[in-house]
């Protein structure tokens, strides 16, 4: 009970910093947004014909979310290297709230912003026509593959800021962002790609969530790809958060 | 029973790198416990260990009855800190962080509220409450990083450095709250300083730190006692004659102790008024050329003296 609570105070402390910085958020929706628009202007009308997408709208919009959640994720281990900076994070330390709680303040708070980001892309792809086959309820599912696919990736970013304290080595994390997504069927289907990438698109977590994504806007309800979803970004948050954790530790040792 | 109880403290970064290197403390409760050194002595370091932000890597303390390792969470339950740099995020206003740290201490809201708007109003920072940290200065962030401290009403508070950088008004306001809260509330306070005049004027015991270890613990008067003489310092520029001033100050009957610091020698004596003028003299007759003479009565920086060969403030830049 306690952790709930704690965790809901720094939650609300961690989206009154993104409310009072527009800027940060404002460039974590342009540049997703940005290249959602310019890859599907540059290549939509031919990618029926090159690789038999004819909704690349919609094929291309988790693409855009999850940059956008991968840039909330960036921001959330500046803002942890911030806290160390200032001695507010001792400050944090110093009180009786559960160690759990400090970690899942700022990831939950992460999360809520990555949701709204998402909403965001959504509503404005569905404006421009990129349907949404799985309906209402399809959108809440993808908020919420969005909410916990930022928390697990945010998770990465608070490890390396907790265990370097380090800003440049923060923003990293959104920078290994790109590789993930460049090594999955981002831009194209994976049946389309050479062998030894579509191996190493296999064996990436982000395929998974991006097909899970996709299946909802694009096909409607698959219990298959939201289960492997799903199971990806749980395997994924056991890694970051254990890393959390062990900087955490690391830092009060 | 003891506030603060240290036995063999040790935390060595590397094993080349101690910076505490085995202290003993026994802090009973109620005291202002001044705890002196120049940068890098070991104090902060100290400070973390005890406040359960650093563990031990020899030795073992207790706060308030419960071991900083074993029973971190009980130590922080009943300890406030400030820490040397105000801890503190420029995002929010002072009283959402007052509110905050209220919740995570588990004030009632209620509480909470009452309390931060009596510490913003102690500490003179009422009108800016609503205002975001950031556009406050750093007098107003210490105060504001002390008042956070005082929340809960924790017995025992720890302040590093509370004063470092302050114009003399906000120090002296410092001071009075913290003397004020040591009267009326008994609250133990566990005060690091490099300024030999806040640990003079605050503390009731004093432990004087040097690279890692402490050479002199006991009340500043009783420290200051121990030097059993009156301290008289002169310049001399050239360093050839202020070896041969050493040597022949060490003659003079009444001299205790003589120290070369800089282009200063430095006469511990007895009676220091009537030793001064003979002194002089004798410097004189040894062909010393006296560029500048002083009298003063021992202060804690002279124990430091006496015991490191150097001085505190020297150090300390």
């Amino acid at each position: 009970m306690r952790i709930a609570i704690d965790t809901y105070h720094l939650m609300m402390r961690g989206l009154r910093e993104a409310f009072r910085q527009p800027a940060i958020e404002l460039t974590n929706i342009f540049i997703p947004v940005f290249f959602f628009a310019v890859t599907v202007g540059a290549i939509g009308s031919v990618a029926g014909r090159a690789f038999g997408v004819t909704n690349f709208l919609g094929f291309q919009m988790p693409v855009a979310i999850l940059q956008a959640v991968a840039g909330v994720a960036g921001s959330a281990g500046l803002a942890t290297v911030t806290d160390i900076e200032r001695g507010y994070f001792d400050k944090l330390l110093l009180t009786p709230t559960p160690r759990l709680s400090l970690v899942l303040g700022r990831l939950a708070s992460d999360s809520t912003r990555a949701m709204f980001l998402t909403l965001i892309i959504m509503i404005g792809g569905l404006a421009a026509g990129s349907g949404m086959a799985s309906g209402p309820l399809g959108m809440i599912v993808i908020l919420i593959m969005a909410g916990t696919f930022g928390l697990s990736y945010s998770g990465f970013g608070l490890a390396i800021a907790l265990r370097t304290g380090s800003a440049q080595a923060a923003q990293a994390s959104f920078l290994v962002f790109f590789p993930l997504l460049f090594l999955s069927p981002a831009f194209a289907p994976k049946e389309i790609f050479a062998n030894w990438l579509e191996f190493l698109a296999t064996i990436n977590p982000v395929t998974y969530v991006l097909q899970g994504m996709r299946h909802l806007i694009l096909e409607g309800w698959s219990l298959g790809s939201l289960a492997a979803a799903f199971g990806s970004i749980l395997g994924l948050g056991a890694v970051t958060l254990t890393m959390a954790f062990s900087a955490l530790r690391y830092r009060t040792a | 029973m003891s506030a603060i109880l240290a036995e063999g403290l040790v935390k060595h970064y590397t094993p080349e790198i101690k910076a505490v290197d085995g202290i003993d403390l026994d802090i009973p409760d109620g005291q202002i416990f001044g705890f002196l050194g120049p940068n890098g002595s070991g104090k902060t370091t100290t400070v973390r260990m005890l406040t359960t932000l650093l563990r031990p890597t020899g030795g073992r303390a207790e706060v308030a009855g419960f071991d900083v390792v074993r029973q971190a969470g009980d130590v922080r339950r009943r300890i406030g800190v400030a820490l040397q740099e105000a801890g503190l995020d420029d995002l929010q206003t002072g009283r959402e962080l007052l509110h905050l740290q209220g919740h995570l201490y588990r004030l009632e809201s209620a509480h909470a509220r009452t309390r931060a708007a009596h510490l913003l109003e102690v500490v003179d920072i009422l009108d800016a409450a609503d205002r975001p940290i950031k556009t406050y200065s750093g007098g107003m962030k210490r105060r504001l990083d002390l008042a956070a401290s005082l929340l809960h009403e924790p017995k025992i508070v720890f302040l590093d450095e509370p004063t470092t950088g302050l114009d003399p008004i906000s120090r002296e306001s410092i001071w009075r709250y913290v003397r004020q809260l040591n009267q009326e509330e008994g609250v133990t306070f566990f005060l690091t300083t490099q300024y030999l005049e806040e640990a003079d004027r605050l503390a009731d015991d004093v432990a004087i730190m040097n690279l890692g270890r402490i050479v002199a613990q006991g009340s500043p008067a009783a420290l200051k006692a121990d030097i059993g003489a009156d301290v008289i310092t002169v310049r001399i520029e050239s360093g050839e004659e202020r070896m041969r001033a050493r040597d022949v100050a060490r003659a003079i009957e009444g001299v205790e102790d003589v120290r070369t610091v800089d282009d200063t020698v430095v006469v511990y004596v007895r009676d220091g008024r009537r030793a001064m003028a003979r002194i002089i003299l004798v410097l004189e007759e040894a062909s010393v050329h006296v560029d500048e003479v002083s009298l003063a009565h021992p202060t804690l920086d002279d124990v430091f003296l006496r015991k490191t060969g150097q001085h505190i403030e020297e150090r300390s830049d």
